[in-house]
């Protein structure tokens, strides 16, 4: 019997479990996870609206913490980062509080028992981390991909970008085509499948040592997932701002310094254009 | 928070700006298996599909290989512009 009672606590699936139908749509525990991730941003939010004051309170500093974090790295990127800032905080928050739910007591623990297929008895959890399921993480690599690929295009233009995948010269595209797009396809498989990886990884771990010695040591790896979760996110958001502001930067090496000297030059002149960290090397 | 107060704020924080190389470094090891594993599964799905085994596997693991230094190459590129 404590055999079956093992069984049933590793159980992880590896795919999102549906806990009930909504018309066409197929609700997950993955989904209800993304979704709580969202309230929670939510209320950050409007709280955050409501109750900002200029001398921070110490919740009021708690929440800046993250926020300044990155605010910092990504001011300090390319000179056009406040057009990208709130998408890559955005991937930096939602991941951050996707990964950290998955910690809280209950979520993956209180569900709806089953009988699977193998005769076992399972329990389908309520709520699994949104990050540990690969059509969340796939959906926010394919917007960082579609982002990234926007501004190679804005900054180079269509026929510039297609010059960059078809390489130079031009003879050689036919062998420099199709590498280039594997080069590029492997940037969305890899930050998705990184980030699916390792949060769902952690959570066969807990899983795991909470079948085998159910006392003080999983409180240990949980201590660590806290710390994965945070730097999961932290990855995945300077990736994708990595993308985005090499795809900048190509633009900029490629000669166009003038034409962006010229469009923000306003900006320039106030200061508010270059990197904050740059200005303070300058200084 | 308002936007025109963060430059003031991380302004004395020069530290960020290197932190994306070890990021990009994570991701190049990542990359470099994976751009083999995407040439070589093309191959072999493509001579599956026209029963040419294994022409277009070794021709999709050679692309492989060369989006992986090209990978290399570029990654290395984008450090030196810094």
């Amino acid at each position: 019997m404590p055999e079956e009672e093992g069984e049933s606590l590793i159980h992880v699936a590896i795919k999102a479990e549906e806990l009930f139908q909504l018309g066409p749509l197929h609700v997950t525990n993955s989904m209800v996870g993304a979704l709580l991730a969202s309230v929670v941003l939510l209320a950050g939010a409007w709280w955050f609206a409501r109750r900002n004051q200029l001398v921070p309170t110490r919740v009021q500093s708690l929440l800046e913490l993250p926020i300044e974090l990155m605010a910092g790295i990504i001011s300090a990127s390319t000179s056009r980062w406040r057009s990208y800032a709130a998408l890559i905080l955005g991937f930096f928050l939602i991941i951050l509080v996707a990964n950290w739910i998955g910690l809280l007591p209950g979520v993956g623990t209180i569900g709806i028992a089953h009988v699977d297929e193998t005769g076992h008895e399972a329990v389908i959890p309520l709520v699994r981390p949104a990050s540990a399921d690969l059509n969340f993480t796939l959906g926010l690599a394919i917007v960082s991909f579609v982002m990234f690929v926007f501004w190679g295009i804005r900054a180079n233009g269509a026929g510039g970008y297609l010059k960059e995948l078809l390489g130079q010269p031009l003879y050689m595209a036919p062998l420099m085509f199709p590498i280039n797009l594997i080069s590029e396809f492997s940037r969305l498989i890899s930050l998705s499948m990184r980030l699916f990886g390792n949060v769902f990884a952690g959570e066969v771990l807990l899983a795991t040592m909470i079948a085998l010695v159910p006392i003080l040591v999983p409180a240990a790896f949980l201590g660590l997932e806290l710390i994965f979760g945070f730097v999961q996110a932290l990855v995945f958001a300077l990736l994708a701002m990595t993308y985005i502001s090499t795809a900048i930067a190509e633009h900029h090496s490629a000669g166009h310094d003038s034409d962006h000297d010229t469009d923000h030059g306003a900006a320039h002149a106030a200061g508010a254009d270059h990197p904050p960290a740059a200005e303070a090397a300058s200084a | 928070m308002r936007q025109d107060e963060e430059p003031a704020r991380d302004g004395n924080d020069a530290q960020p700006a290197e932190s994306p190389n070890w990021a990009l470094g994570l991701d190049l090891g990542v990359r470099l298996g994976l751009s083999v594993v995407i040439g070589l599964g093309l191959g072999i799905l493509v001579d599956n599909w026209l029963h040419t085994s294994p022409l277009f596997t070794l021709i999709g693991m050679v692309l492989g290989i060369g989006a992986a230094m090209v990978t290399i190459w570029r990654v290395a590129r984008d450090a030196m512009r810094k």
